[in-house]
Order: C-alpha cells, then structure tokens, then sequence
C-alpha cells in the first residue's frame, strides 16, 4: 500500500530503493508479496538485509491485536447510548442511539426524516449539553425550526442560544467535500475545533450526495459510497459518536418501499429505521427497525401532533446517556 | 485521505494507484516532475493533484468540481457555522411574499430564500401562474418589504407568456403605487414600472434536458455576475426529463445530480429556487392515485414541496413537505391581476336546505345573525327568510349545525382579512 521510501526503515537506502523499482518492486506490498529468494538475486543484494527490511515493513504495517476483555473492558466503559428525545423511538432502538455506530432513517418525501435528526440535534445540544455536528447536504436545515423546537423545550433564552451554538452546521453539496469533511473530522482538528465533546454526528441526506453518482454507466460512485460509509465507521468508532444518517427509498416494482442506495450500502447502518407517513396530510408515521429488532414496528408520537407541534423532542428518558451498555439481548 | 476520495479524474487517480500511491500524504512534498517521472501524468495534471493534497493538508478544503460540478476548487477548511449563525442568517433574509397572504401566512412570510421550492400541479392549477407571479413579487422594492432583486427564469415548455407578465406586473405597480406614505417609496415608485420590472427578468429558453443541464453549469458564473438576482424559476423540470431516455436509472441519476447543483446554487447565492413539476399516475393496486412525477428519490431534492389541486371549484395549495413549516392547505385563486387569496363571496353557498316560503321565525333568525358573522349574515337571513316553518323541528337543528359552521367559516374569514391586511402592512 505504501510506496517505498528511502529511510522507512534501517537498511533501505537510495540505491536499494532504485534497484528495487527498476525489478517493478514499488509498494511494501510488493516487497511482502514478492520472493524474497528471487528478488536478492534480480537485485543483486543480500537476502539477509532483504529479509531484515520485510520484517521491520511487516511490524512497521501490521494492525495490533487486542483481546476480546480488553475490547468489553472499553465498550463499558465508552459507550454511550444517546437518547433521541422521543420515546418510542428510543423504545424502537434499544433505548437510543449508540455511540460508536451507525443509524440510518429512511422514508419517503414528508416523512420526517429531517424532523428526526433535527429533534435529536435539539436533545443532544439542550439537554446532554453537547455538541453536534450536523451535515446538511439538502439544504434543508432551518435553524428557526430548531429554536421553534428548543422554544417548546426551555423557555430561557440564553439556554437556548448556548444549545444553538452547540450545533455545528457544515452545509455540503457534493460527494468530495462531504468526503473532504469526514476525512477532516477524523484526524481530529474539527473535534478541537468543535467546543466541548461531540456526541453525535448527523448526516441529513447521505443519498443526496450520493445518488447522483450511482446509476446509468458509472461505477466509480459505488467506490465512492463505500469510501464515504468507510470514513463514517472509522469516526463512529475512533471517536465514539453517533453517526445519524437519512437515507431516500425507492418503490421496487411490487409497489413497496425500500430504503435506497441499493444492497451494498444496506450492509452499512448498524440499525436502520423506515419512517413511513400514513394517511393524508401527513398523519401516523410507523417505524420498522430491519436490523435492531425485526418485529417491532410501532406507531410513534408523531401520529397525532403531527409536525405542527415538535412530538419528536419531548424529554423523556434523560438519564440513559452514560449509561452502561451491557450488551444487547 | 486516500486518492480514490479526491475529486481528480479517474483516469489520474488510477494512474496513481498503478504507480503505490494510495494515500494524499505519500505525495505530500514531492515536486510536480517527480510526480510526473513516477506514475507518467501530465504536468498539468500533477499540479493538479498537488493542489488537492494541499487542499487535504489544510484541513480538508473543499475542492468541489468533476462530477457533481458546483464551484471552482476553493482551498482551506470546509465552511461551518453553528445553528445559531445560520438561525441569524435565516432572519436576516426576506422572503418573497406571493400576494396569497394565506400561503404567505402558511410558509410563515412567503417563498424563503436560499432553499429550493418545488411546485407540483396538474395541468391548469397555476403552477406557471405562480411562478410569474413570484418573477413580479421579488422585484417589489425594500421599501414596500420586497427584495427589490432580479430574476432569472428557464422556460423549458415555452410557457413564459410576457403579455400575462404584463398583465401581473401592472397590478403590482398599481398595488404598491396606492400604498406609497412616505418619500422614500416615491422615489423607488419612479423606477417602479412594468417595463423595469420586465428588463430585470433574465429568460432563458431550454429545450432539451443537455441544454438545461448545460444552462445549469453556467448559472454560478452568471449569479456572481448579477449578484441583485435573488429567484431562480425553472417551469417546468420535469418536461425536459420526461421524454428521451431509454435508461430510468441514468435519469435518476442526472436529475439527483441537478438537484444537488439546485441546492449549492441556492445557498451559495442565496438565491430562492422554484422548479414547477408536472403530475403522473401512479397504479398501485388496482387504484390509480395522482402523483408527482420524476419519480420517488426526485422527491427528496426539493426542500420545500407545494401540491396545487383543484377541490371541486376550488384551488387548493398544500405543503406537501417542509423541514419547517406545519402541513397545510389553504384556498387560492387566479384573477386576471395574478395569484390572489380565494374571494370569500366565490365560495360555494352553504349547504343549508332551503325551500321557497317567506315565513320566518324573527327570533331565531336573530340569534342565529348574532352568531353567524358579518360576511355570512346576508346569506343565512336569506336561508332563514326561506325555510320553512311546517319543518320548523328539522330545520331547527339544521339551522344550529348551520349556524355553527357559519360562524366557523366567518371566524375563518376574519382570519383571512386580519392576514390580508397584514400582508398589505408587509406590503406598505
């Protein structure tokens, strides 16, 4: 995968390197994979020093074990489940999201996608006080919608300015700077950026960044999709967020929905939700897990008060972030 | 960050993978010729891939462009703001009010600015109407609490009728024109005329969907070039698209792709985007239900999504979705001044049995005129003045339900002049 360089590790030098790329030996890959018999010979250098240089690349490259107590010892300790703020929901999930991994929300148009991820950038930022970062790659984000939300939450004012200014908003419109954005968040310099420790990372749509690369002749926006869900787990993981993501269906040729992006993304959420609008003008929505809890599909807040008053963020359930993860039955 | 997530061309990118390099940083201090020695790009081509790990070194810039298209390649770190930011950005924008003070009530000011609106309606709803009479609204000056902007339209059905645009702009000119008070808007009244409002309109004419995707890559450079346009109509997107492709999926995919340039346009230059959208039939089942068309994923791209329908005589508009506004219907109408508020005397009458008989009893009919509000007290007079008295018993609770929806639909009505009247202080 790397280039060999000069200086990687004792022993290689220019010379070295030149012979070794003029034999077509570029990458520690290449040096790994190769014979290392029949390379001292087409190079004309020791065997020994070749196969002192694959041993160093090999321990400078190799991923470390760790073992299966010391991993549960962490998850205890790290994990966090964050409630979005509704209840059933949180009932629906397990008692809400889990850091460390990927949720998804799909549904149709009007759905509610976006009044989900805006009830759970309300709750994280008001009442977990920390911070959020929320990608918004459709333009849909409306900060007045938020405060409407906090409005109905807290009456002090100040209280909600400070939530405001805990949400960090990246509006981005196209795959590569969403890419440019996650890679930037994982090496850390935004989570410095970002007062205070992020909690929760929202994508609102991941689809519509997406989809406009898949379909029609065009393979490299699968490679893109995957390199996108890559940079959200390692995030997820390295940094022990929730990572929130929306996601659009499409109606397959039976009339039903499904969630969108097609089967290899479908491997990517750890839990998926489908939010579906019942009836006209936008009545009981009821949300089906696929991965959490295959039979569980039940009618939420949301049926009654519809979006007119904000059901999606009443403040139940506050206790349970920091809560000892032990498991999942 | 690895080079496949760059956005270079793939030919470059595997150009570099064949050459070991798989991540930005290896490249990082090597100079263009070496580059160009090692995986045998072109020099132009390597400098291009050493501004991207510049961009990526930085702090992730945002190097748009290639295949979703968007902007030039702009290098630092990815703009962020907090909620608050953007809650204060939003309330620094005006909207553009539509002259339907219910619709204006509804999307809480009018069409915002810097989101996209898709306008969705079977044929002779309004759509076009709508949307000629937003092209005449944004231009209203500041003064009277317009955006005093320009306008650019893409007409890709060859239904911009400027006679229609005259027509709606005369009303506009004579509305605000009655509604000067101070000196300020006498002098913007001096400018203020239809031929005015019809040179700030910049029409462009589409006829296929490459030359409106085409129009569309050009739109960034001209919106920086007339940085007073503040509305951007595309009537209709779905014609264009709906005719022409053999493959489903490479539409879906330029249209998500479209959307995506919609969007960036819009908060880029904080432009407000209508697209109107044509109706299809979708057969589920055996029923056939009206649906918009374009497909399923098309409507997630529009923030905003207006339904127009007709309900018997009347026209309807609903929010069909809206991240921040409540669902909603409200009643419009189309006069020959544009896109009006319904005129409460064109409703239908009320449902009330009547018979032909001039006896009344006075008493009754009066409690039922107190409860009944002004508009509808000529009307339930009239009805009380013709029932009849032989089926007093019936038409006693008849007359109470009645009598309660009247007074219902004249608090409505109340309502709607209260929220006419302040859209005409908005107005003034």
């Amino acid at each position: 995968m790397v280039v060999l360089r000069e200086g990687m590790c004792p022993g290689l030098d220019a010379d070295l390197v030149r012979d070794l790329r003029a034999a077509g030996i570029k990458t520690v890959e290449d040096v790994v994979s190769s014979d290392i018999e029949d390379l001292a010979q087409r190079c004309s250098v020791s065997y020994k020093a070749l196969f002192a240089i694959r041993r160093v690349l090999l321990a400078q490259h190799a991923a470390f074990p760790v073992s299966g107590a010391d991993l549960y010892e962490e998850l205890l300790s790290s994990t966090a489940i964050i409630s979005t703020g509704n209840p059933s929901l949180d009932k629906l999930l397990d008692s809400g999201l889990f850091t460390g991994e990927i949720t998804e929300l799909s549904g149709g148009p009007g759905s509610g996608k976006s009044q989900v991820c805006f009830g759970v950038a309300v709750h994280v930022s008001l009442h977990l006080k920390q911070s959020v970062i929320f990608i918004d790659t459709t333009g849909g984000l409306t900060a007045s919608r938020l405060l409407q939300m906090m409005q109905t939450e807290s009456s002090n004012p100040e209280e909600q300015t400070e939530a405001l200014q805990r949400i960090h908003v990246f509006r981005l419109f196209n795959i590569f700077s969403l890419l440019d954005c996650l890679f930037a968040l994982r090496s850390g310099r935004l989570q410095q950026a970002c007062a205070g420790s992020v909690k929760a990372v929202i994508v609102d749509s991941v689809s519509a960044v997406i989809s406009p690369l898949l379909g029609g002749k065009q393979n490299e926006g699968m490679s893109l999709m995957i390199q996108v869900a890559g940079a959200l787990k390692t995030m997820a993981k390295d940094f022990n967020v929730a990572a929130l993501v929306t996601n659009h269906v499409t109606r397959s040729d039976s009339g039903g929905v499904q969630p969108g992006l097609g089967v290899s993304w479908s491997h990517i959420p750890r839990t998926r939700v489908l939010l579906e609008r019942r009836g006209e003008g936008g009545g009981g929505r009821a949300l089906q897990s696929a991965l959490c809890d295959p039979d569980q599909v039940l009618q939420t807040a949301l049926s009654h008060q519809g979006r007119v008053r904000p059901a999606v963020v009443e403040p139940l359930e506050r206790g349970v972030v920091g809560k000892e993860k032990t498991g999942r039955d | 960050m690895q080079i496949s997530s760059c956005s270079l061309s793939p030919a470059v990118k595997s150009r570099l993978t064949a050459a070991g390099f798989h991540f930005l940083s290896e490249l990082r201090g090597l100079s263009p010729s070496h580059i160009c020695a090692e995986t045998g790009v072109s020099q132009q081509e390597a400098l291009q891939v050493l501004q991207a790990v510049r961009g990526g070194a930085s702090g992730g810039g945002a190097s748009v462009g290639g295949a979703s298209g968007g902007g030039g390649a702009s290098v630092g770190p990815p703009p962020s703001l907090t909620a608050l930011q953007l809650l204060q950005e939003e309330q620094s924008q005006r909207s553009i009010f539509s002259f339907c003070s219910q619709l204006d009530a509804t999307l809480g000011g009018g069409l915002p600015v810097g989101k996209t609106t898709e306008i969705c309606g079977a044929p002779g709803t309004g759509k076009t109407q709508l949307c000629l009479q937003l092209v005449v609204d944004v231009q209203v000056p500041v003064c009277f609490g317009g955006l005093g902007g320009q306008v650019v339209v893409v007409d890709t059905e060859g239904s911009f009728l400027l006679q229609r645009v005259q027509d709606i702009a005369g009303a506009v000119v004579k509305h605000c024109s009655l509604l000067v008070e101070d000196d300020e808007q006498r002098v913007a009244m001096t400018t203020f005329s239809v031929e005015t409002i019809l040179s700030n309109i910049f029409l462009v004419r589409c006829h296929d969907y490459v030359e409106l995707l085409a129009e569309l890559h050009l739109l960034p450079d001209f919106l920086s070039e007339h940085p007073r346009v503040r509305l951007l109509v595309i009537d209709s997107v779905a014609f264009p698209f709906r005719l022409h492709f053999d493959e489903l999926s490479q539409r879906t995919r330029l249209l998500n792709g479209l959307a995506q340039q919609l969007i960036a346009m819009a908060t880029s230059h904080n432009v407000a985007v209508v697209i109107t959208n044509q109706m299809t039939t979708r057969l589920r089942g055996g029923q056939s239900q009206l649906v918009p068309a374009l497909g399923e994923s098309w409507g997630h791209a529009p923030t905003i999504r207006l339904l127009l329908q007709w309900a018997g005589t009347q026209r309807l508009a609903t929010i069909f979705k809206s991240p921040g506004h409540p669902g909603a219907t409200v009643q419009y109408q189309i006069t020959s001044d544009g896109f009006r508020d319904a005129d409460q005397s064109e409703q239908p009458p009320s449902k009330r049995p009547r018979t032909h008989t001039v006896q009344s009893a006075t008493g009754q009919r009066d409690s039922n005129q107190s409860s009944a509000g002004q508009r509808d007290s000529n009307q339930s007079a009239a009805g009380q003045r013709d029932s009849n008295q032989s089926a007093a018993g019936q038409r006693d609770s008849n007359q109470s339900a009645a009598g309660q929806r009247d007074s219902n639909q004249s608090a409505a009505g109340q309502r709607d002049s209260n929220q006419s009247a302040a859209g005409q202080r908005e107005c003034s």
